[in-house]
C-alpha cells in the first residue's frame, strides 16, 4: 500500500502492552508523505497509543518506529520535530497567545526578527494574527484550538499530529474547522496524522484511513475503497452500514440503507408473487413494516423479514420521501437491492461482539 | 454567608466567635497601662509593645525563630518539590511508599521525634543546636510541601509539559518554563503554610533548642510560667499584626482561593 508515495512514518510490528493488556498489537502501517492520514476507531482501540508513540510519548513495548526513513524508536519527543495538536489544546496559560506559537521556534534560537514573521505568519494561517497579545484563558473554545494548530506547524514540523482535535468543538465549529484543517494541510503540503472516533471526519479529510480495533489495523484504504467495500462486519458497522445478513451459511453480506428499496406489495405486482423471478439477480426479500420514521426529505423504513437461511433479520430501508408511497407498520413490502450494492464481509471470529449493531 | 442553610450559616458564626474572640482578649489587654494581665485593660498606652521590643531574649528568639522559619521553609521546598515530581510525574518504583514516607511526620508524634533528634545528634554526636533545630523543622515541614505542591501537580494538565517537550524543550527547560509556573501558587502555598508551621511549634524546638538558639513560642512560654505582665500580650498582639500584613499580601498577589485551592480540590 501507499507505494506511489514515500513514507513518511513507518510502524514496524509495533507492540505496545500494558501488563497483560495490548492497547497496540504488532502493527504494521505505513504514513504516506504529504497525505492526510487518519487514525479511526473506537475508543480503547489503540490509535491515540499508536499516535502518542509516534510523537514520542510512549515507548513500544516492541518492534520499531521510522520517521522518515530513520529509526526513532527511543528518541525522546524534543528530538523528533513532529507538531502536536492535543486534545486538551494544552495551550500554556502563563504565556500569550504570541509566546505560545513562539515557543518552539524560541528553542530553536531563531533569529527575533524571523521568530516575529512566523508567529505572524502561522496566526494569520488560522485567523487569529489579531490576537497574540492576549492570553489562552481569554479565547473561546475554538479559537485555543486554532492557535494550538498554529504553535504546531510553527516549527514546520516532519508530520503534524492532531489527537481528537475537534472533539471538544460544538458540531458547527466541527465542521468549519475540519475545511480549515484541509486547506491548511494543502497549503503548507504538511503530512498530517489525525486521530479521531467519527466515522464522518475521517471519511471528509483523510486521504487515508487506518480502522483500527482492539489494537489491530482493520483495514486501511482511501475513505472510496474502505467505504465502498468494508472488509469486514466490524468496519462496516463502524461506518454506519445497518443491513447484515446471510445468502447462505458461509456467504455474509451488508447492503447500506439507501441501497435497499422498499416497495408496497400489492396482488397486482407480478414481482410480489414470485419476486426472485422477477427482478434478476441482486437481494430481494419479502417483509413487513415495523416502524417508519418520516424525517422530511427522506424516511427510514424498519422492516422485519426471514434471510436466505432463514434467520429474522430486520433491515433499514432510507428512501426519498416522494419516492415512497404510504406505508403503516404492518404492511407487506418488497425489500430489493441491485446485485452491485451488496457488500461480501469476510467472515470475522469476533462478529458476535458486534453483532448487536450498536450504531454510533 | 448563604443564607438558604441556616445551621451551616450558625455554627460557622459559632465558629468565628470561638476563634477570635480569645484573640481580641489579648490584643486589648496589650494596650493596658496597667502591670497585670487582665481584662478589662486599666487605661492605654503602648508601654508594653516597647517593653516586648527591647527585650533582648524576646528579640533575640524572634531573630532565631525567622532565621528557623525562613531556612527550614526554603530546605523543605528544595527537597519537596523534585520528590513531588518524581511522585506524580516520574516513573518511580514504590510512589505510594516513597509517598507515604515524605508525609509520615504527619503521624509520628512530634515529641518523639525531637527526643531521637536530641538524643543521637546532639548528645551522642555533639552537633551544635541549631542545625539540628533546623533539620527537625525541615522534616516536620516535608509532608506540607510534598503534599501541598503535589495537589498543584495533580490537577494541572501534564499535556502542558508533552506539548512543551514536542515543541523541541529538554526535560530541564519543560520545567523551568511551564512545569514551575504551573506550580508557583502551590509552592506559593506550601511556602507559607511551612513558614507559620515552623514559627509556631513548640514541641521540637523545645527539646531541641539550646540557651542560644531559642525560638520565640519557647521563649514566651517560658516568660508567662515566670510572669503576669502583659509583655507577652504585647509580643502576640505583634505576631498577629505581622501575619494579617502577609495574609493581606499573599490576598493581593495570588488570592486564597488559588493558593488554598491546591489542598481543598
Amino acid at each position: 500500500m501507499n507505494t506511489s508515495h514515500a513514507a513518511a512514518a513507518r510502524f514496524e510490528s509495533v507492540t505496545q502492552t500494558f501488563g497483560d493488556f495490548a492497547a497496540v498489537d504488532g502493527i504494521d502501517l505505513s504514513i504516506a508523505e504529504g497525505k492526510l492520514t487518519t487514525l479511526l476507531g473506537p475508543s480503547g482501540c489503540g490509535k491515540t497509543t499508536s499516535l502518542r508513540m509516534l510523537a514520542g510519548y510512549a515507548r513500544p513495548t516492541s518492534g520499531k518506529i521510522y520517521i522518515q526513513g530513520k529509526d526513532a524508536t527511543t528518541a525522546p519527543p524534543e528530538k523528533r520535530g513532529l507538531g502536536m495538536v492535543f486534545q486538551s489544546y494544552a495551550l500554556f496559560p502563563h504565556m500569550t497567545v504570541g509566546d505560545n506559537v513562539g515557543y518552539g521556534l524560541k528553542l530553536r534560537k531563531t533569529s527575533r526578527a524571523e521568530l516575529q514573521t512566523r508567529v505572524q505568519e502561522s496566526l494569520e494561517m488560522v485567523g487569529l494574527s489579531h490576537l497574540a497579545g492576549q492570553k489562552p484563558r481569554k479565547l473561546s473554545g475554538g479559537q485555543q484550538q486554532r492557535v494550538a494548530l498554529a504553535r504546531a506547524i510553527a516549527i514546520r514540523p516532519r508530520l503534524l499530529l492532531l489527537d481528537e482535535p475537534l472533539s471538544n468543538l460544538d458540531a458547527r465549529l466541527r465542521v468549519q474547522m475540519r475545511a480549515e484543517i484541509r486547506r491548511i494541510q494543502n497549503e503548507t503540503g504538511l503530512t498530517v496524522v489525525l486521530v479521531t472516533h467519527d466515522q464522518d471526519e475521517a471519511l471528509e479529510m483523510s486521504d487515508d484511513m487506518v480502522l483500527m480495533r482492539q489494537g489491530k489495523i482493520m483495514q486501511q484504504g482511501s475513505p472510496e475503497a474502505v467505504f465502498g467495500a468494508p472488509a469486514s462486519r466490524f468496519v462496516a458497522n463502524f461506518l454506519g452500514y445497518e443491513n447484515f445478513l446471510a445468502l447462505d451459511s458461509t456467504r455474509q453480506i451488508t447492503v447500506r440503507p439507501e441501497h435497499l428499496i422498499t416497495t408496497p406489495t400489492s396482488p397486482q405486482d407480478p414481482a410480489a408473487v414470485n419476486p426472485d423471478a422477477a427482478a434478476g439477480p441482486g437481494l430481494h426479500l419479502r417483509g413487513t413494516v415495523v416502524d417508519v420514521a418520516y424525517r422530511g426529505v427522506d424516511v427510514i423504513v424498519t422492516s422485519r423479514a426471514l434471510d436466505p437461511t432463514g434467520q429474522q433479520v430486520q433491515l433499514l430501508s432510507n428512501m426519498r420521501a416522494d419516492a415512497l408511497s404510504h406505508l403503516t407498520p404492518g404492511d407487506e413490502v418488497l425489500l430489493s437491492a441491485p446485485g452491485d450494492r451488496l457488500v461480501a464481509l469476510a467472515a470475522e471470529p469476533e462478529a458476535a461482539s458486534s453483532a448487536a449493531g450498536a450504531a454510533r | 454567608m448563604n443564607t438558604s442553610k441556616p445551621v451551616a450559616a450558625s455554627l460557622a458564626v459559632l465558629g468565628y466567635i470561638i476563634m477570635i474572640v480569645p484573640i481580641l482578649f489579648v490584643v486589648a489587654t496589650a494596650f493596658t497601662s496597667g502591670s497585670t494581665l487582665r481584662f478589662p485593660p486599666e487605661g492605654f498606652s503602648f508601654q508594653w509593645f516597647e517593653a516586648a521590643l527591647d527585650y533582648a531574649p524576646f528579640t533575640g528568639a524572634l531573630f532565631t525563630s525567622l532565621q528557623l522559619a525562613v531556612c527550614s521553609t526554603a530546605l523543605a521546598l528544595a527537597v519537596g518539590v523534585p520528590a513531588t515530581l518524581a511522585i506524580h510525574r516520574g516513573s518511580l518504583p514504590g510512589k505510594g511508599l516513597v509517598e507515604g514516607l515524605f508525609l509520615s511526620p504527619l503521624i509520628i508524634p512530634e515529641l518523639v521525634v525531637g527526643l531521637a533528634l536530641y538524643q543521637q545528634l546532639i548528645i551522642t554526636f555533639r552537633i551544635d543546636n541549631f542545625p539540628v533545630l533546623l533539620l527537625g523543622h525541615t522534616a516536620l515541614l516535608l509532608p506540607y510541601a510534598v503534599r501541598v505542591t503535589g495537589a498543584a501537580l495533580a490537577g494541572s494538565d501534564v499535556s502542558l509539559e508533552e506539548a512543551s517537550r514536542g515543541l523541541g524543550a529538554s526535560p530541564i527547560r519543560t520545567f523551568f518554563s511551564i512545569t514551575l509556573p504551573m506550580l508557583r501558587p502551590g509552592i506559593f502555598s506550601a511556602a507559607l503554610l511551612g513558614f507559620v508551621t515552623s514559627f509556631n511549634n513548640v514541641p521540637l524546638s523545645l527539646l531541641l533548642q539550646s540557651r542560644e538558639s531559642s525560638t520565640l513560642p519557647v521563649t514566651m512560654l517560658d516568660y508567662v510560667q515566670q510572669n503576669y505582665d502583659p509583655m507577652v500580650a504585647a509580643i502576640s498582639t505583634l505576631i498577629l499584626a505581622a501575619t494579617v500584613v502577609v495574609a493581606v499580601v499573599a490576598e493581593r498577589t495570588v488570592g486564597f482561593a488559588k493558593i488554598f485551592g491546591g489542598i481543598n480540590r
